[in-house]
């Protein structure tokens, strides 16, 4: 009740209009914002997940869990991927100390690992493919397309959101648009790593042990 | 003359209520007139909820009205407090009302649960009466947009009309060919899905002998509406003669046979009609095919985008 | 081609050739055209005339202004209820004449004048627009314009993601509009049930249309989620602690939180049926390892989230409509709160009560049972407290009042058929049955009232004059006679037994209820026209009922009226400082009701953009190509949007400054405007507000 407390006010000296209106805390705006996006998306991600334990048994009489998933054919990605997200760690302590160049070194390193991830995957589906195990054979198979190439759309995204700031950064430098930008493909990026040890726990090592 | 006129009056102002609730004479509320111990209890506890409800809403109602009375600016007497907007007692009150209530039907929801469960109703199994007999069994098999009654026991079945002896436990096993429906005796038994590649289970009484009205309650496309059903609810005696008179049928329900019942159908006649040599394990075997992507029929194009009566009636049964 | 399709398919044009093929041609469908043609054409002829090309460009297509972004989406919402009520009416007609294997048929159907697809096309378009484009839109658009107001910033966190908002949701119901004349509607119902939904069983591009439009609008109002609540938290004004933030602002908050996490659901729902459309996986088949019961247990997991999701800020508005009418603050203020929050969070453990008969264990039913019950909890304490709002009050009954004390009437007696539908014995009879739409239609009308409640509520606020209380009035009568006379029968029918979705009804014992119906719908369509005529006499007469100063009713009580009626476009002329829960009734107490700051500021202002439209557009076109499946145009639109949002980065030039000498001018302009009323001593006001010309002491305590 404290808030209906405010008596005896004096008319005459009261505030009643913010003169120091210095406007809102841009970056800290923006990258709420994308927190909540983030949000949003994990639960796409807690979706598929749910799905998946429900379609992990469920061969239908073709392939089964163990011919089709290796979990050593994830590992190299897996390293390629975090490897990735270190490396945006450091251009990130690069823009603390505002060297341009170190973040767009760093940036492009990163971008060139994230490429090396979706060849990876890109090289293990078309074995899939070409050994017939395709998402139409069975609801596990559908199942571990979707989901695994889900988190790979998220990664070509990322990528593309990643080329799109080197060319801005190289333009425009440390403007605050690039920066919020920046910190929130920060958020972006540990957050597809995130998933990405999500679907090798999950799918990988429980689907292929 | 006046006192002659006012009767007439009477009758013809009488006659409006009658054409708008001459249909709705109380035999017509199937779910107030249940005819098995099932649906019975569903009643009571309809009944029961709605009773302990009544205590809460009732007074809110009553109070609502009585504050808009009260207060109203225009020429209300309540006396006007500008600032009152806290109370510790109401504010005990307005939680604990409805947590009480909460808990009181939360303690009849979960028992009730458990007496109509549809896999193991307790309020029959553990009736000493229906315990004695060996439960009749029948399998449902649901088409686009036929129902098919199994009696596995007596190797006969019958399409769109289900008949059951009195005070015996029927167990249902149920599964669908095509898309999900939905299985509903009003006055005998709720609903329970019946999903195609999955089957599920239903268990009842008619205690009464007499005709009952089954339907289709969920949504399968095209010939829905007419997915009806009768349930005649005989004597044991008269349940055996009709066995007897099935078993007679010239129609075979073999797997193959099957298929051919199975294509899209509108049951627009509720033609009933009875089969016997029925293929042994029709149920399994129709689950399984499902699973397996064998049993499946494509909905034609002509019958989803433009179902006019031409091609409607050429694919009623 | 990864699926069997039914009907041609060619590269260039997709699947455009079952126009073709199909006869989708229907004498009903046909005069619905002509009404959206006539419609369209008066609209384009208008816009020529009065040479308002340029201003609709400029003022509303390219704005990023929260107001008239909020207005778009309430137009939009409007729209699709007005088409949502259209196919009530043919829902109810049909029903009626349908009626027992002796009834007639007309326009080729074999009862009644809808053949059954198309009577399932109708309910499901019926359930799918009112729920997802008409309630929705219109809360979102309320919310929109109301919050930001309300908390005392100047625009919504980002305007821009706002614009884009709301084309996506115009996109949506764009989709929907089309599927009544290009091709065909979805006729799995608005749940769309598996596996009903499935290739096989839908092979016509109803289903795409519904599962398009549906992801795409949803895309949308998760984009608005996020820009209220980041709204909420970051552009309070200063003063606006959490325990001052008004109870609208709340819900929309709990409201929107809901949203942000339930819709993503939906979307991967649809995503997966898409998947098994498009390219032939088994996710909800029923054959090869699909489970089809996966998808209703994600629809809902969205749908009943989305359910508190509408009815939240429905709550919100009579918290904001009942203590002004009261002339007393809103009772047990934390309470409220903590009751929104509880029915947010409960929200999402209850969804399997939509299928309680799919025979799940007695252990799950009765658990999902005792959940849904506690929901009770929380709306029985809202119940009460408005109740104890309006106790020692000073009542008066304009017609927002109205609308709010209808609105909590179908609260209570909705809220005691859902609590029978949450006990499974009862559920199991009454499923599936016209109960269960009786149930959910009392739950929808409580949120329409409010809406309706609200819009004339804040008319004033937004467009600076009152809508007519009379004929306001004669709308709202005539409306809940329309409610009475459908739903008591529709109660009624589902103890009869009487099933949903039933384009034929055998059982001729249901006809006179149904006739009962159809008589409460022609009420409703009275209500209709009486509601046309308000806003028709109400914008003729603007003049005689413009509101001056910023106080519409007199006894408003939240920030939203510290500004004037309609604010300027930058909200507030200085951002204001707030000191109580109600921070304008407090100001009025204490004499502190001037708009005129001792200086002015220089404001900062996000600029008007096109991309959000052309954003919009590109969807459309997209969402068009996957329906038809005409894979190049839906690559190339995909990638364009792409492209946009990558050129739109590098645009600098987004905002910009107005000087404060330029917000002083235009503040005098405003204040000069209702210069004879500021003279004088009459309340601030006015219309059906005079009835506080002579307030009466009554002051007991």
């Amino acid at each position: 009740m404290s808030s209906h407390s405010v008596e005896n006010v004096d008319p005459s000296n009261v505030r009643l209009w913010d003169y120091d209106d210095h406007g809102h805390d841009f970056i800290g705006t923006r990258s709420i914002g994308f927190w909540l996006y983030m949000m949003s998306d994990a639960m796409i991600f807690a979706g598929l997940f749910a799905a998946h334990g429900v379609y992990v048994h469920n061969f239908a009489g073709g392939f089964t869990a163990k011919e089709v998933i290796h979990p050593l054919n994830a590992l190299w990605p897996t390293l390629f991927i975090l490897t990735s997200v270190l490396i945006y760690g450091f251009g990130m302590v690069a823009l603390k100390k505002g060297s341009r160049s170190g973040v767009i070194n760093a940036l492009l390193l990163s971008f060139i690992l994230g490429v090396g991830f979706l060849f990876m995957e890109w090289r293990e589906f078309s074995e899939l493919a070409a050994m017939g195990a395709v998402p139409q054979v069975s609801g596990f198979l559908s199942d571990f397309w979707v989901i695994v190439l889900t988190h790979a759309a998220h990664v070509f995204f990322g990528l593309l959101w990643m080329a799109v700031m080197i060319v801005q950064i190289a333009r425009n430098g440390f403007s605050q648009n690039n920066v919020y930008r920046l910190l929130n493909l920060k958020i972006f990026w540990h957050f597809q790593a995130v998933i990405w040890v999500c679907v090798f726990t999950f799918v990988y090592l429980m689907g292929g042990i | 003359m006046t006192r002659k006129k006012f009767p007439n009056l009477f009758r013809y102002l009488a006659l409006i209520p009658l054409l708008l609730l001459g249909g709705c004479s109380s035999e017509h509320f199937w779910l107030f007139n249940p005819k098995g111990p099932i649906a019975a209890t569903e009643l009571y506890y309809m009944i029961l909820d709605v009773a302990v409800m009544l205590i809460v809403v009732v007074p809110t109602i009553l109070l609502t009205i009585w504050v808009i009375y009260r207060y109203r600016a225009s020429s209300g007497k309540g006396a006007y407090a500008p600032k009152w907007s806290h109370s510790n007692v109401l504010e005990v009150v307005v939680w604990g009302v409805p947590i009480v209530i909460v808990a009181i039907l939360a303690y009849y929801s979960f028992i009730g649960t458990h007496q109509v469960n549809p896999w193991n109703p307790t309020v029959i199994t553990q009736h000493s009466k229906y315990a004695k007999e060996q439960p009749l069994e029948i399998d449902v098999i649901t088409t686009d947009w036929q129902w098919l009654f199994v009696y596995p026991k007596q190797n006969v079945a019958v399409s769109n009309e289900l008949v059951v002896p009195v005070n015996r436990l029927v167990h249902f096993r149920l599964t669908s060919a095509s898309v999900t429906n939905n299985f509903f005796i009003p006055q005998l038994v709720g609903q329970v899905y019946v999903m195609p590649g999955m089957r599920s289970k239903q268990s009842m009484v008619a205690a009464h002998t007499g005709e009952y009205h089954g339907l289709s309650a969920a949504l399968s496309g095209g010939g829905f509406s007419w997915m009806n059903f009768k349930v005649k609810a005989v004597t044991e005696q008269s349940f055996k003669s009709w066995v007897g008179i099935a078993q007679q049928s010239a129609s075979k329900l073999s797997y193959a046979e099957f298929k051919k019942f199975a294509r899209p159908t509108v049951n627009v006649g509720n033609k009933v009609q009875l089969f016997t040599n029925i293929q042994p394990g029709l149920l399994v075997q129709v689950i399984q095919n499902v699973r397996d992507g064998k049993l499946r029929y494509k909905t034609p194009m002509f019958l989803t985008e433009n179902m006019l009566s031409d091609e409607f009636k050429k694919h009623a049964n | 081609m990864l699926v069997d399709l039914q009907g041609p398919w060619s590269p260039i044009f997709g699947r455009l050739g079952l126009l073709l093929d199909v006869h989708y041609n229907n004498p009903v469908i046909f005069f619905a055209f002509q009404l959206v043609v006539v419609g369209g054409a008066i609209a384009l002829f208008w816009l020529t005339c009065a040479n308002r090309w340029g201003w609709l460009w400029r003022e509303w297509l390219t704005t990023v202004d929260h107001k008239k972004i909020g207005v778009m989406y309430v137009l939009v919402g409007l729209v699709m209820l007005f088409r949502g009520f259209f196919d009530a009416l043919m829902i109810r007609t049909q029903q009626a004449i349908a009626v027992g294997p002796d009834s007639p048929g007309v326009l080729g159907a074999a009862h009644g004048y809808l053949p059954p697809y198309h009577f399932d096309q109708v309910f499901t378009a019926h359930g799918m627009i009112m729920i997802l484009l008409a309630v929705t839109p219109m809360l979102v658009g309320l919310m929109n314009i109301v919050v930001p107001i309300q908390i005392g910033a100047r625009d919504m966190a980002y305007p821009y993601l706002n614009a884009l908002g709301l084309w996506l949701t115009a996109v949506a119901a764009a989709l929907v509009m089309i599927a009544l004349f290009v091709g065909d509607f979805s006729h799995a119902g608005w749940v769309g049930l598996t596996p009903l939904t499935e290739l096989p069983y839908s092979p016509g591009v109803g289903v795409d249309y519904y599962i398009w439009s549906i992801q795409i609008g949803s895309i949308g109002t998760t984009l608005g989620a996020v820009n209220l609540i980041a709204t909420i938290i970051k552009m309070r004004a200063p003063g606006m602690t959490w325990g001052r933030l008004p109870i609208f602002s709340w819900t929309t908050l709990a409201s929107n939180i809901i949203a942000l996490t339930s819709f993503p659901v939906l979307g991967v729902a649809l995503a997966l049926l898409t998947f098994d459309r498009y390219i032939g996986t088994h996710f909800f088949t029923a054959d090869l390892g699909g489970n089809l019961m996966m998808y209703t247990n994600l629809f809902w997991i969205w749908g009943h989230p989305e359910v508190y999701f509408v009815v939240l800020p429905a709550f919100g508005f009579l918290s904001e409509i009942i203590p002004v009418f009261s002339e007393k603050p809103i009772f047990g203020y934390v309470t409220m709160v903590l009751a929104s929050m509880a029915i947010g969070l409960v929200s999402w453990t209850v969804w399997l009560h939509h299928f309680f008969t799919m025979g799940a264990s007695p252990g799950v039913n009765s658990y999902f049972s005792i959940a849904t019950m506690l929901v009770g909890i929380p709306t029985g304490v809202k119940v009460f407290n408005w109740a104890f709002t309006m106790y020692r009050g000073r009542l008066r009954f304009p017609t927002p009042m109205l609308w709010a004390m209808g609105s909590l009437f179908l609260l209570i007696t909705g809220g005691t058929t859902g609590m029978m539908l949450s006990v499974p014995a009862i559920n199991y009879l009454v499923h599936n049955s016209v109960f269960v739409i009786a149930h959910f239609h009392n739950m929808f009308l409580l949120i329409a009232y409010a809406t309706f409640g609200a819009v004339t509520f804040w008319w004033p606020k937004v467009f600076g004059f009152k809508l007519d209380e009379k004929l306001g009035k004669l709308f709202f009568w005539f409306f809940t006679a329309g409610t009475l006379f459908v739903f008591i029968p529709m109660y009624t029918l589902g103890f009869m037994g009487m099933t949903r979705r039933l384009d034929y009804v055998s059982h001729t014992s249901w006809q006179p209820l149904l006739l009962l119906e159809l008589f409460g719908i022609a009420l409703y369509s009275l209500s209709v026209v009486f509601f046309l005529a308000q806003l028709a006499v109400s914008i003729r007469d603007r003049e005689k009922n413009r509101v001056t100063g910023p106080d519409a009713w007199g006894t408003s009580r939240s920030l939203e009226w510290a500004t004037h009626c309609p604010p300027p476009f930058y909200n507030f002329a200085v951002t204001p400082v707030v000191h109580d829960r109600d921070e304008w009734a407090w100001r009025r107490e204490h004499g502190l009701i001037s708009l005129v700051p001792d200086r002015y500021l220089d404001v900062h202002m996000p600029k008007n953009t096109a991309v959000p439209l052309l954003i919009g557009a590109l969807s459309l076109f997209f969402g068009f190509a996957m329906i038809w499946r005409i894979w190049w145009l839906a690559g190339v639109s995909l990638l364009a949007i792409i492209v946009v949002i990558i050129i739109r980065s590098f645009d600098k030039d987004t905002d910009y400054i107005i000087p404060a000498a330029d917000i002083e001018r235009m503040e005098a302009e405003i204040l000069n405007r209702g210069a004879a009323d500021e003279t004088s001593d009459a309340p601030i006001g006015g219309g059906a507000g005079g009835a506080l010309a002579s307030p009466r002491k009554r002051d007991g305590d």
